[in-house]
């Protein structure tokens, strides 16, 4: 946060603007998106590279949570505990 | 099951427990930020369960409810602290702090990613309201209307909320990678 950084500006490509991209990008990774939009994204993303690695960084980041953080379980002296607390107090 | 854990069959509650206590746990430690924290609201929310599970009403999934209430009382962790004022930052901006427009290395990013210890981290320094649409959409994978149905928000409401969140979970591993 020290010094200003120089960023792309953002361009039009495929009929849609950098913004719109970022916009849509959970229904873009989703799937939801109509069919003429995802359309649009798409020939957006092959020509737009900041906007195809800027995705590419956001579907890994929710698959990163959904797989890596989603696997954890609780620690088993944990659930020991809410077990024996269960059984004395209901 | 439900119905015999209503009846108060001890057998059912913790059997209750062991289907689900992943996704409670991983819940409440991610809204509480805290293994302490997270085990009390984890203890409270199956206690609560066990003790209401005649007035769970038969709608939507029995995960979705239980995760509800694990909501509610980790909730009461983060009222005690002092709430973070959120002022609305434009979605390019938020885009650019979660890293579009970058030149530094792409693979720094994904290797966080790949790191456990990391991305909890990560996690734990957004929002309340931030992590808690996090944790039920992209973690534990409730439906859309599930969730807006235990955040009581409207489905375009956590829509947004969860892109922003995503957004500035982003913003945060970019700033941790800064760091290093
Ligand atoms: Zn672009």
């Amino acid at each position: 946060m020290t010094e200003p950084e120089r960023r792309p500006e953002p361009r039009l490509v495929g009929g849609l603007w950098c913004t719109d991209v970022l916009a849509c990008l959970d229904d873009y990774v989703a799937g939801t998106l109509s069919p003429e939009l995802a359309a649009q994204a798409r020939a957006h993303l092959a020509g737009c590279d900041w906007c195809a690695r800027f995705g590419g960084r956001y579907a890994a980041t929710v698959r990163a949570v959904r797989e890596r953080l989603g696997a954890e379980e609780a620690p088993p002296e944990v659930s020991r505990r809410i077990l024996a607390r269960l059984g004395r107090e209901r | 099951m439900l119905a015999a854990v209503a009846a108060g069959d001890t057998a059912a509650c913790n059997e209750l427990v062991r289907r689900h206590q992943g996704a409670v746990w991983r819940t409440c430690r991610a809204l509480t930020a805290s293994d302490q924290a997270a085990e009390d609201a984890m203890q409270e929310t199956f206690l609560a369960a066990c003790r209401g599970a005649a007035g769970w009403r038969g709608e939507g999934s029995v995960r979705a409810w239980l995760l509800g209430l694990a909501r509610r009382q980790a909730a009461r962790t983060w009222r005690r602290r002092k709430g973070e004022p959120v002022a609305p930052v434009p979605l390019h901006e938020l885009g650019s702090l979660a890293g579009w427009g970058r030149m530094e290395d792409p693979e720094a990013f994904v290797e966080a990613l790949q790191d456990r210890r990391r991305l909890w981290a990560a996690m734990d320094r957004l929002a309340p309201a931030d992590r808690e649409v996090i944790v039920l959409r992209d973690l534990e994978q409730l439906t859309g209307p599930e969730a807006a149905q235990a955040l009581g928000i409207d489905l375009s409401a956590l829509k947004s909320r969860l892109h922003r969140a995503r957004l500035r979970l982003m913003a945060e591993l970019q700033a941790d990678l800064r760091h290093d």
